[in-house]
């Protein structure tokens, strides 16, 4: 299986993953570890000065992991450049997964938003990877303004219905000279070998993950499933249709009887 | 020294920001503070002097995402 690049970053693994939702830390390090994950999102938030909080970035730094701060939580552009400038200083990198969702109800990804802070985040410096609609239109421009990836989603966030919007995701990767990563609502590790399979650069996997029974094992599902995936549109696959088509010859043992 | 950290008062003896860290019992790692909407940088936290009732913010990174 091929690697692929980021800004000039290599990655071996095609399975990005999460943070959130994970019944405690020690199940997401197993979880991420056996999913053998190189980039793993994390948020920022107003520090809690009454309750101590897990320590997670050593744990995921020991790994070897990148990690990836996200503006979750942003509902402007302005707030989201806020929210990348924090991150860089917190966790020392350039990289940004450029979220914006105004409405809590479904996250649902402001785009015209998210247009302006990523022009304005690449001036900054930053690598951004934003995570936007299935918007073929969005993602060339989001391109063209410099971003390194796009992340259109799957499915609404969180909802683990797969790969909805599957005709737009091939049109994006069809067209898209930058790395395309689909995002959200992948459910099972199925949706995530499907999107490998057509031609996605890699996928981002959370809710699946976190709140499986078993989350260690789950990640490892997920991970053999991006490789399958993968392979599979690496060595090509064959062509649909609805004629008959045998793999062994018939005629001769029928001819045989007669 | 009486500021506002994080929307909330809070008193602590020292005058510069890395003085108001030492004061909290908080890793230290992975977090970032902003003044008046401005984020400080890391290297300039020993030597940026707070007065009262300057407005904090801390964040810290946690899991989500």
């Amino acid at each position: 299986m091929s690697s692929f690049f980021i800004a000039g970053h290599e990655f071996h693994s095609r399975l990005f993953t999460g943070t959130g939702k994970y019944a405690s830390s020690a199940a997401m390090i197993e979880s991420l570890t056996s999913s053998e994950s190189e980039l793993v999102t994390l948020s920022l938030r107003r520090m809690d000065l009454k309750n101590q909080t897990d320590n997670i970035l050593q744990p995921l730094q020991q790994q070897g992991m990148k990690l990836l701060p996200n503006t979750s939580g942003a509902r402007t552009a302005k707030e989201a450049i806020f929210a990348a400038e924090l991150a860089r200083e917190a966790l020392e990198t350039n990289w940004v997964k450029l979220e914006i969702h105004p409405d809590p109800r479904y996250l649902m990804p402001d785009g015209m938003e998210t247009l302006l802070a990523a022009e304005q985040l690449i001036k900054k410096g930053f690598v951004v990877m934003p995570y936007v609609h299935a918007d073929p239109v969005l993602c060339k421009r989001l391109e063209e303004v410099g971003c390194q990836c796009v992340m259109p989603l799957g499915s609404p966030i969180g909802s683990n219905m797969g790969l909805a919007s599957r005709p737009f995701l091939e049109i994006i990767i069809e067209q898209s000279r930058v790395p395309v990563i689909v995002d959200a609502g992948i459910g099972a590790p199925s949706d995530a070998a499907l999107a490998l399979e057509i031609g996605a650069d890699a996928v981002l996997v959370n809710t699946a993950m976190a709140v499986a029974k078993q989350p260690k094992q789950m990640g490892k599902a997920f991970r053999l499933a991006v490789e399958a995936g993968r392979m599979a549109y690496e060595s090509g696959l064959a062509e649909k249709g609805v004629q008959a088509n045998a793999t062994s010859p018939l005629t001769d043992f029928i001819g045989a009887l007669s | 020294m009486r500021i506002m950290l994080n929307d909330v008062c809070h008193e602590f003896d020292g005058k510069t920001v890395a003085d108001l860290l030492t004061s909290l019992d908080k890793s230290q790692q992975g977090i970032a503070i902003a003044i008046n909407q401005q984020v400080v940088p890391k290297s300039l936290w020993s030597t940026t002097e707070l007065s009262e009732q300057t407005q904090v913010f801390i964040f810290e990174s946690i899991a989500g995402g």
